[in-house]
């Protein structure tokens, strides 16, 4: 071989090797990209003050604009949808002076959007002590600090919470876009209230450009946001559609990017979907939630705790996910939610003669349990419910009215009207039965000690169990993550045979959009600020 | 004249009265708790106590009742939303143009299609196209408006990639934007309210044209154009007007599924979440406002039959 064809092949062999770094195809189109105006159809918030309300609605659409003291992890940040790490927004750090002080320090030169009247002010310490304090005195989920005792304010850029006592689901809080957004201190005052387009100032990654009531609100990317690069988009608008038919519809029709602020479809209308539109991308996700039969624990003939196995044992799970779920669903579906699974402790990891009551369907020895507990011939039971829930509900009450049927029970259906259900079976003031989904939620606690803590209105089934107080008192009071985790597990073992709750498969969600929204992934938590900050369009 | 007026407007006032009480006493007798509505599966007792007490809700009933009838009597104020925390008048306000124009479009579309299948239904009686319109009168009674509103939105997305759904637009400030997103929502209503104008259209046509006045005309000689639109309609048309102001509730309470259908925002939804939300004040106060507007409709109609039958006057 002569010098110049040595020359030539090492001239290939670095050009090969160039070709080789550059990115290919799939990774150039992966590239976010800046600009567009991403658009979803969804239902109107009915208040714009996101300490007041308590509608998710709200709380998603204050997510564009306020930023918190800590948030969860979105986009690439996240492990998974239900990934709740605490990841640093307005405070850049924390550190537990002891296990009731914890003091947080902010981020220097992060400006209020640059409108009147708080025309691009620094946030401080001050206007953290405030907005903390207004949401402990004025909202609806304000019982999530109730253990803070104080706030005050260090310095400039530091804020001390002081605690009744140790407070493990504190940061979880703290991070939910639901609860504690950092608001600017002068605009109660100078424009009244927060509930006005208008007031919507904040840090966050979107800033309100109009809102026409009923019609539609838009917003713009907040061109001095904190991180740099992000936003990606150019703005957001929900396009106010109450009706979920005519969402579908605009999504079908390719009006909208998405049809829902999750992209949620339920796995009927996201099969009709890809029918008639194949090119809209789905993605099947097990959702935070749950649903469940609830008993009164505290009454015959559910204070047995041997009806209650009977009636978890009568229960098909396996079944209602193949016929109903498309076989997509989750079976092991509480105390502690599917999705949880840094918390979770899987049926298969208990005890298989306790985990059958989670999990398992035995109507024989269901018969027999309640043979043994002196109900030979069964007994009736009535079962309030709510039949307006989305699909799957209305097939479950019917399924568990006939599961419950071959054991013998026999299952008075008690329809009620949603306010009366929402302020009276929802919160347990029912007799005998009932069944229904319920309010997901970010922290452990909330599905723990709400729902099995005496007194608490999430515990529908009037648990009042003085071993797994000390559990679930426990739990919130540990601020080791291990140890927490540990006492969290131990719960879940305990609860696997008391069956004081039924629960059912959780079904999926199809997470649907159109193939130009890029870089949006799906997240539990109600930050659609956050979620769409990594959003792209491909357009 | 005058003095019936004056009656008439002295007789709104115990009818109104009435639907205040009414309405108010339905709104607490609806099952459910608005203040746990309000905070749903979150609902801590001091929260709870303290939002009631904010809303005024631990107050006796007859204090609420007052308190409510007395700020529109006196200041003319008609309350806040529980929920928006907004002015109820001032949104109704900004709404109202919204249902005013769909139900003028509905009634117009309805109007106009009803009369024309009517007109040729009686003059044309017996006949193939006689027989069609009271198939399409009686397909138009029985095919519920929301049914066939969610028909229009959904099949064509199916099938075409299309839906006649848009982003509202003000009349002011693009009329033919507006009208593009008005029409649908307005011809899917007003058809399927036609059917009973085409019925009632085609019985009194029927009936006026064996008058002895119409026998006359015809042996005057006049075309039948003439007699049909000059002499006999103006008197047929007093029913279907009747039936028109009868009908004015239904295009309100109509307007709610078809507002919220074809993303519309007007007062039908504004009720229709408040109603569902159980935000008292709102429900009770456009229940209130409507209920004047209906009564004061009536009176106007009353007052038409004079000008479309010179026979009839008021003592």
């Amino acid at each position: 071989m002569g010098r110049r064809s040595g020359s030539a092949v090492h001239a290939v062999i670095v050009l090969v090797g160039f070709l080789a770094l550059l990115p290919g195809p799939d990774a150039l189109a992966q590239t976010p990209k800046r600009g567009g105006v991403l658009r979803i159809a969804d239902r109107e918030a009915p208040n714009l003050d996101p300490h007041l309300a308590v509608s998710f609605l709200t709380h998603s659409w204050a997510s564009m604009v306020y930023s918190q003291l800590v948030r969860f992890p979105y986009g690439p940040e996240q492990k998974h949808p239900a990934d709740f790490a605490i990841v640093p927004d307005l405070a850049e750090k924390w550190k537990y002076e002891s296990p009731t002080s914890v003091v947080f320090t902010l981020r220097k030169g992060v400006r209020f959007h640059n409108k009147p009247p708080v025309d691009g002010r620094e946030v401080t310490a001050d206007d953290v002590k405030y907005s903390v304090e207004r949401f402990m005195a004025k909202s609806g989920f304000r019982s999530r600090l109730e253990p803070v005792q104080s706030v005050e304010v260090v310095d400039r850029y530091s804020v001390r919470m002081t605690l009744k006592e140790p407070y493990a689901p504190l940061l979880n809080h703290l991070a939910n876009a639901a609860y504690v957004v950092i608001l600017p201190r002068e605009v109660e005052e100078k424009l009244k209230d927060f509930n006005r387009p208008e007031a919507m100032i904040g840090t966050g990654p979107f800033m309100v450009k109009s809102y026409q009531k009923g019609v539609q609100i838009a917003f713009e990317r907040n061109p001095d946001y904190f991180m740099k690069g992000v936003p990606y988009l150019d703005g957001v608008v929900i396009e106010i559609t109450p009706d979920s038919t005519a969402r579908v519809s605009l999504l079908r029709a390719g009006k909208v990017d998405l049809g829902h602020m999750w992209g949620y479809l339920a796995p009927e209308e996201a099969k009709s979907v890809k029918q008639t539109n194949p090119e809209i991308v789905m993605t099947p996700v097990v959702t935070i939630g749950q649903g469940m039969i609830y008993m009164r624990s505290d009454q015959p003939p559910f204070n047995d705790v041997r009806v209650r196995r009977a009636m978890a044992l009568a229960i098909d799970r396996t079944g209602w996910n193949d016929s109903v779920l498309y076989g997509e669903g989750c079976t092991d579906a509480g105390p502690v939610p599917c999705a949880m699974k840094e918390w979770k402790l899987e049926a298969s990891k208990i005890e298989p003669a306790k985990a059958k009551y989670l999990v398992g369907y035995d109507p024989v020895e269901a018969k027999r349990l309640l043979a043994e507990a002196g109900h030979r011939n069964g007994f009736t039971t009535p079962m309030f419910h709510w039949p307006g829930y989305a699909p799957p509900w209305r097939t479950y009450f019917d399924l568990a009215g006939d599961n419950l049927g071959k054991i013998g029970v026999a299952v008075e259906f008690k329809p009620e009207e949603y306010g009366k259900y929402i302020s009276t079976t929802y919160l347990g003031k029912y007799e005998k039965m009932a069944m229904g989904p319920i309010t997901p939620f970010t922290e452990v606690d909330d599905w723990l000690y709400s729902a099995f803590f005496p007194e608490q209105p999430n515990n529908r089934s009037h648990v009042a169990d003085a071993e797994l107080n000390k559990m679930l008192l426990a739990q919130r009071r540990e601020m080791d993550p291990k140890k927490r985790l540990a006492i969290v597990h131990d719960i879940q073992r305990y609860l696997a045979d008391k069956a004081y709750y039924v629960y059912t498969p959780h079904s999926p969600q199809y997470v649907s959009h159109v193939p130009a929204v890029k870089g949006m992934k799906y997240h539990d938590g109600f930050g659609l600020g956050p979620r769409l900050m990594f959003t792209w369009l491909d357009k | 004249m005058r003095p019936y007026v004056l009656r008439r407007l002295a007789l709104a006032v115990p009818t109104l009265g009435l639907v205040s009480v009414i309405v108010f006493s339905i709104m607490r007798l609806m099952p459910g708790d608005v203040v746990i509505r309000m905070v749903e599966g979150h609902a801590y007792a001091p929260t709870i106590d303290a939002l009631r007490r904010e809303l005024g809700l631990d107050r006796p009933a007859w204090v609420q009742y007052a308190d409510w009838i007395g700020g529109i009597v006196l200041r003319g104020d008609f309350g806040t939303s529980f929920w928006t925390r907004q002015p109820i008048w001032d949104e109704f306000i900004q709404r109202f143009p919204v249902t005013l124009e769909l139900a003028a479009l509905t009634i117009l579309a309805s109007v106009v299609i009803g009369v024309l299948v009517g007109i040729v239904s009686a003059i044309r009686q017996d006949s193939a196209a006689d027989y069609l319109g009271r198939v399409l009168a009686i397909l138009a009674l029985s095919v519920p408006y929301f049914g066939l509103a969610v028909l229009v939105v959904v099949l064509p997305s199916i099938y075409f990639k299309w839906t006649p759904i848009w982003t509202y637009v003000p009349l002011s400030t693009s009329p033919l934007e507006n009208l593009k997103i008005m029409l649908v929502p307005a011809l899917v209503f007003g058809v399927t309210r036609a059917g009973p104008i085409m019925r009632i259209m085609r019985s009194a046509l029927l009936d006026i044209l064996r008058q002895d006045y119409i026998r006359t005309a015809w042996s005057k000689g006049l075309p039948e154009r003439a007699i049909v639109l000059r002499h006999a309609l103006k008197n047929a048309l007093i029913p279907v007007v009747s039936l028109i102001g009868l009908q004015t509730p239904l295009y309100i309470g109509g307007s709610v599924i078809i507002e919220a259908i074809f993303r519309l925002p007007g007062v039908g939804l504004f009720f229709f979440e408040a109603l569902t939300r159980l935000d008292y004040p709102v429900v009770q106060s456009v229940n209130l406002i409507i209920a004047t507007m209906v009564v004061g409709l009536n009176l106007a109609i009353d007052l038409s039959y004079a000008f479309l039958d010179p026979r009839i006057r008021y003592r």
